[in-house]
């Protein structure tokens, strides 16, 4: 059997559901949410606790809770405290707060009934699970919108009072809440919104530079060594920043790239095979936007399209950009047009998505302008705008 | 009860086979698996709860059975069950 190249050592690492072990840029939010349930550790039961943990798409709002969940229900176990953490996404179960604390209860009972009771029961049921185990629970509803969405107000006012109804009793269930944005708890009535409004914490878009120090992470305990160049993970950082800073979207990518690299039997996941794979989860530019361009843009995308084809370079500089401009110029016998021309291309084929630019930091010899071509495979590039330019000349 | 009442009942050893296995049901589950009517799982249930085979816990309506893990007669029967089970894996037979 032929031997294929495989640039993992460990593709779970790059699972939606791994828990790394470390956070990058996320340390000072995992100390505040600890230092919120600290009191779980010395005295639980003396009281509850409700946090927001609220975050853009790929912010690190889920890892960020189940690592803390790891930690404390650890650093719990070591204290004699019997402490549960459920996590569990409220758009899975369609916001309904009967399946949730269905949910909920099933950690406990495996083969609790599916029917045959209200969820207000359930609510009940739980305490009682908890009371009679003597154990103690973090309740995280992730995506938690859908449920105040499905059920309003109601819902949310049993989950956070449900402690209060336990008189002289230890308090047992506490709440993290996890969420894109604060609109959801507008539309909670002005009661249960107090209840929930104290402890919040805000999750920062990721810079560039944050997203690389992500990636590189995960790089080091999924792929074998020197299987990921530095160009590669910064084109998919760059990707990932202009998804709104999503490391989740980074994450799926590099792991979309590293089976393009071995489905060609690479032993390194070059940029080229980013632009695979992202061409494969996102629309590419389509055929007639490349038609629209005019015959100078056309080449020196061209130029461009066989810069990045060798698949090692996430960026090449303006400077590299026109010298090969002016061989396909040559190639299709017209003048080269000046370097202020150029500049105008540029700016139209970042418009419209094909190209995108940086300028980097300054260096000896001043700032240089970085062209990166982020979604489109280059080879397919080139041989469309070959095939478009052909057409054109005949 | 002597141990030749409490094995004699096909549907008390089925009771007992389907909650060594799955760990804990309500009463509606095991008769759903067993096949039989509420009543006859239910009276097969005292039976084996008051020889202290069986525990039960409560939830309002809902009485959630299991083996009970604190009598030696039911860890008994689950290692009975357990080697029963093994040895039909081995020869390729269903237990």
């Amino acid at each position: 059997m032929p031997q294929y190249q495989n640039v993992f050592k460990d593709e779970a690492k790059l699972d939606i559901n791994y828990v790394p072990k470390r956070l990058p840029h996320r340390d000072r939010e995992l100390r505040l949410l600890m230092e919120f349930f600290d009191f779980m550790l010395h005295f639980p039961g003396k009281m509850s606790q409700r946090v927001l943990i609220v975050g853009e798409v790929g912010t690190g709002k889920t890892a960020l809770s189940q690592r803390f969940g790891v930690d404390m229900t650890r650093e719990a176990g070591n204290r004699g405290t019997n402490l549960h953490y459920i996590h569990v996404n409220c758009r899975e179960y369609h916001g309904s707060f009967f399946l949730i604390l269905q949910h909920a209860v099933t950690v406990f009972h495996p083969n609790f009934p599916k029917r045959g009771y209200s969820a207000e029961e359930l609510l009940t049921f739980l305490m009682q699970i908890l009371d009679e185990e003597n154990a103690y629970a973090i309740l995280t509803l992730d995506e938690f919108d859908s449920l105040v969405l499905t059920e309003g107000s109601d819902a949310v006012y049993q989950l956070t009072r449900s402690q209060e109804v336990r008189q002289n009793k230890p308090q047992r269930l506490s709440l993290v809440c996890i969420l894109r944005d604060m609109s959801a708890i507008g539309q909670l009535d002005a009661s249960t919104r107090s209840t929930l409004q104290s402890n919040i914490i805000n999750l920062a878009k990721y810079s560039k530079q944050q997203l690389i120090d992500i990636l590189n992470e995960r790089v080091i305990i999924a792929f074998k060594p020197l299987a990921v160049p530095e160009e590669t993970i910064d084109t998919i950082a760059e990707l990932a920043y202009s998804e709104n800073g999503n490391a989740r979207f980074g994450i799926e990518l590099l792991w979309r790239a590293g089976k393009y690299a071995n489905a060609e039997n690479f032993d390194i996941v070059s940029a080229e095979s980013v632009r695979k794979a992202i061409s494969s989860i996102v629309p590419a530019t389509k055929k007639s936007d490349l038609a629209y361009l005019n015959l100078h843009e056309k080449l020196f995308l061209l130029g461009l399209a066989r810069l990045f084809k060798d698949g090692h370079k996430a960026h090449v500089s303006l400077a590299e950009a026109e010298q090969i401009y002016m061989v396909a110029c040559e190639e299709f016998n017209t003048e080269p047009h000046s370097h202020t021309q150029l500049w105008k291309y540029l700016h139209t084929l970042s418009g419209a998505g094909i190209v995108k630019t940086e300028v980097s930091a300054a260096g000896p010899r001043g700032r240089t302008t970085l062209v990166y071509l982020p979604r489109i495979p280059a080879a397919d590039l080139e041989k469309e705008l070959w095939a478009l330019l052909q057409w054109k000349g005949a | 009860m002597d141990v030749e009442d409490i094995f004699s009942s096909r549907v008390r050893m089925k009771i007992l086979k389907v909650l060594a296995q799955m760990g804990e049901l309500n009463v509606s589950d095991i008769t759903r698996r067993l096949g039989v009517n509420y009543q006859t799982t239910a009276r097969h249930l005292d039976v084996l709860e008051a020889e202290d085979i069986l525990q039960h816990k409560k939830f309002g309506r809902i009485r959630l059975y299991r083996l009970n893990e604190r009598s030696p007669k039911a860890r008994a029967i689950q290692t009975l069950l357990d080697a029963w089970k093994e040895s039909g894996v081995k020869s390729g037979r269903q237990s």
